[in-house]
C-alpha cells in the first residue's frame, strides 16, 4: 500500500488492505487475464454526485436574454427572422449556443469519479485497471447526476512496482489480449461530452412543425422539402466538438473502439438540448504490427 | 511487418504484456492521432489487407416535409420521398467531405440511422475513414462511403471487388381508402386488403428503382448488403413506406477472385465458450 490518496475513505483503505481480492470480471475474462499475466487485486470504484449550477457562468439563470448575450465563451450562432415581422408569437431570432457549464459539470463529475477509482487502484499497488465500466444516473434532485466509474485493478506479474498512475481500459479478456497482440498498449479510457441548446427562430420552428412548403420557410418551391439548417448545424457541431475534445486527450496516441452517442431533449418544436458523449480507449503502439495472414472464410460443419 | 504462423510460433502473451506496459513509461509518440469506432477484430481484419483507420467521421441532415402531407390521398407522397432522398444525399455528402479532409480513401462500417417523423426526416451516418497504411491523400471524388463492416470490406477486397459508395431509394405511398361498401362487406371476411398490398408493391418498385439508379450513377455493377425497411407509418397507418440502401460495388480488376471457404469441424462442445489455452 502506498500513501493514502486524499479522496480515499478510511474504511475503503482498511478493506483494500485486508488481503482477499475482488474483481468485476466474468469468469472467462478472469481466466484470460491470468493467461496474460495480469493478476486481479481488487474491484476499484469512484463516485461523484455532481450538481449542475444554473447560476454558473453562462448558465440559464445568469445569461442575458439578448440574442447576442453569448454563452460563457463557447460556440454561439445567431439566426435572424427573414420576414421583418414582429409579434409575441413570432420568434424573431434564434440561437445555437454551447452549454459550457453543462460540459464543465459533466467533465468535473466524470473526472472526479475516474480519478477516485485510480486512487483506489494506486492504493492497491496496481499497474492497471481493466474492464472499466462507467455510468451516469440522474439522482432525485433536479440537475444532480451520479457518476460511477469502476473496474478491476490488476498487477502485471514479474514486473517492478508501478511508478506512475495505473493505465486503464474499457476492455478485458480476449479483446484486451488481442489489443496487446496487435502491438498496442492500453493507456487510458477517454470520455468527452458536448452540449448545445437550440433556441429555434421562426423558420426552424415552422420547419419542425412541418410547414416546409409555406411562405414562412423560405422554400423556393412550395412542394419541395427544405433542410432544417439550424438543427443540422447544432448536431454537426456537437459531434465535431466531442471528437475534438477526445482528440485533445490523445497526445499522439490512437483512439480505438469509440462509441459516439447523441441524445436530444425537445422542449417545444425546434427547441432542443443536444448532448453528445464519446467514449473510447486510448492506445499506444509499442511494436510494429505483425500482420496476420489474410483471413480465410470457413464453413463450420456441425 | 512480419507474417507469423500461429500454429508453429505461439504468442508469449505474458512477455508481450510486460513489454507493452514497459513502453508506457516513455513519452507519448509525436505522431498524428487517429480515432476510430472499429473493434480490435475489425482493425486486425483491415491490417491483414494493408489498410488502417484514420478518423471517426459523420454526416447528418434533416429535411422538413410540407404540412398536411400525410393526410388521405392517392399515389406516391412525393414530398416525403424527396425529403428522404435529399436527407440521405446531404448526410452522405457531409461524411464524404469529412473523410476526404481527414485523408481517408474511404469510410467503412457506416452506421445508418434514419428517422421518419410526420414533420421531417432525419438521416445520420457515422463511420470510420480508412486508407491503405500511410498512404497519401487521394482526389476527393475517389473516396467511397460504405456501410459494409471492416470484415466485409476485407472479404470484398480479397475477392477483387471495390466499394464505390452508398446507394439508396425510398418511396412513401398512400394506401387508397376502401369504399364504405367494400369496408362493410370485408368486415366479416378473411380477405386480402388489395389497397395495402398494391401500395407496398408500388413503394417497393419505386424505391428499388431509385437505389438501382444511384448504383448506375456511381458506375457500379451492383449493390451488396441491401437493407430494407418497410411498413406503415406509426403516425399515418394509411400510408406505407419502403426504403432500401446498400453499398455499390464494382470489380477492381479483370475478374472475380474466387475465395473458397475451408470446411472446418470444431472439436469443441458448443457449450464450452471459454478456453484459456487458445490465448497462448
Amino acid at each position: 500500500m502506498g500513501e493514502s490518496p486524499p479522496d480515499l475513505p478510511e474504511a475503503a483503505e482498511r478493506r483494500l488492505a485486508s488481503g482477499a481480492f475482488s474483481s468485476g470480471l466474468s469468469v472467462s475474462d478472469f481466466g484470460a487475464c491470468l493467461e496474460m499475466g495480469l493478476e486481479p487485486v481488487g474491484l476499484v470504484q469512484g463516485f461523484c454526485a455532481m450538481h449542475q449550477g444554473n447560476y454558473a457562468m453562462g448558465a440559464g439563470l445568469s445569461r442575458s436574454l439578448s440574442p447576442y448575450g453569448g454563452a460563457g465563451g463557447g460556440y454561439v450562432q445567431n439566426y435572424q427572422c427573414p420576414h421583418g415581422f414582429i409579434s409575441n408569437e413570432h420568434r424573431a431570432w434564434g440561437q445555437n449556443y454551447e452549454q459550457t457549464w453543462v460540459q464543465d459539470a459533466w467533465s468535473h463529475g466524470f473526472t472526479s469519479a475516474y480519478q477516485r477509482m485510480l486512487e483506489e487502484a494506486t492504493t492497491l499497488g496496481a499497474h492497471g485497471v481493466v474492464g472499466v465500466i462507467d455510468t451516469e444516473t440522474p439522482l432525485g434532485d433536479v440537475g444532480v447526476t451520479e457518476f460511477h466509474v469502476r473496474g478491476t485493478a490488476v498487477k502485471v506479474l514479474d514486473t517492478p512496482a508501478p511508478t506512475s498512475s495505473p493505465w486503464n481500459t474499457y476492455l478485458a479478456g480476449q479483446r484486451l489480449a488481442k489489443v496487446f497482440e496487435a502491438g498496442y498498449a492500453p493507456v487510458s479510457i477517454v470520455a468527452s461530452v458536448s452540449s448545445v441548446r437550440v433556441w429555434a427562430y421562426c423558420v426552424t420552428e415552422y420547419l419542425m412543425e412541418g410547414f416546409a412548403g409555406s411562405m414562412w420557410t423560405n422554400a423556393t418551391n412550395a412542394s419541395s422539402a427544405v433542410e432544417i439548417d439550424q438543427i443540422v448545424t447544432a448536431q454537426a457541431w456537437s459531434r465535431q466538438r466531442v471528437r475534438s475534445a477526445a482528440r485533445a486527450q490523445l497526445h499522439g496516441d490512437a483512439l480505438h473502439g469509440a462509441d459516439l452517442r447523441l441524445v436530444e431533449r425537445e422542449f417545444e418544436k425546434g427547441d432542443l438540448e443536444i448532448q453528445a458523449v464519446l467514449r473510447g480507449n486510448r492506445i499506444r503502439r509499442f511494436k510494429e504490427f505483425d500482420a496476420l495472414p489474410v483471413p480465410q472464410p470457413t464453413v463450420r460443419l456441425s | 511487418m512480419t507474417n507469423r504462423d500461429p500454429a508453429t510460433s505461439p504468442i508469449d502473451a505474458k512477455a508481450q504484456v510486460r513489454r507493452a506496459v514497459a513502453s508506457l513509461e516513455g513519452k507519448a509518440p509525436n505522431e498524428e492521432s487517429t480515432t476510430s469506432d472499429l473493434s480490435i477484430d475489425e482493425e486486425l481484419n483491415l491490417h491483414s489487407i494493408g489498410w488502417e483507420p484514420v478518423e471517426l467521421v459523420s454526416g447528418v441532415s434533416l429535411f422538413s416535409t410540407p404540412v398536411g402531407l400525410w393526410n388521405w390521398g392517392e399515389g406516391e407522397i412525393a414530398s416525403a420521398s424527396e425529403a428522404h432522398a435529399q436527407a440521405f444525399k446531404f448526410a452522405t455528402k457531409r461524411i464524404h467531405k469529412e473523410a476526404a479532409d481527414a485523408g481517408g480513401h474511404g469510410v467503412v462500417g457506416v452506421e445508418v440511422e434514419r428517422r421518419v417523423f410526420s414533420t421531417h426526416i432525419e438521416v445520420t451516418l457515422l463511420g470510420t475513414a480508412v486508407r491503405p497504411v500511410h498512404a497519401p491523400r487521394v482526389e476527393a471524388n475517389t473516396v467511397f462511403v460504405s456501410d459494409l463492416s471492416a470484415r466485409d470490406f476485407t472479404l470484398l477486397t480479397v475477392a477483387g471487388w471495390r466499394p464505390l459508395g452508398l446507394a439508396t431509394g425510398a418511396s412513401f405511398v398512400y394506401a387508397p381508402r376502401r369504399t364504405v361498401g367494400a369496408a362493410l362487406q370485408q368486415k366479416s371476411q378473411n380477405v386480402e386488403l388489395k389497397n395495402y398490398t398494391d401500395a407496398m408493391y408500388s413503394s417497393r418498385e419505386s424505391a428499388m428503382e431509385r437505389m438501382q439508379r444511384d448504383a448506375l450513377e456511381l458506375k457500379g455493377t451492383g449493390v451488396v448488403g441491401v437493407k430494407v425497411v418497410e411498413g406503415p407509418m406509426s403516425f399515418a397507418a394509411h400510408a406505407v413506406g419502403f426504403a432500401a440502401w446498400g453499398t455499390v460495388v464494382r470489380l477492381a480488376g479483370e475478374a472475380h477472385h474466387s475465395v473458397r471457404p475451408t470446411m472446418v469441424v470444431s472439436l469443441n462442445d458448443v457449450e464450452v465458450a471459454f478456453d484459456a489455452q487458445s490465448l497462448r
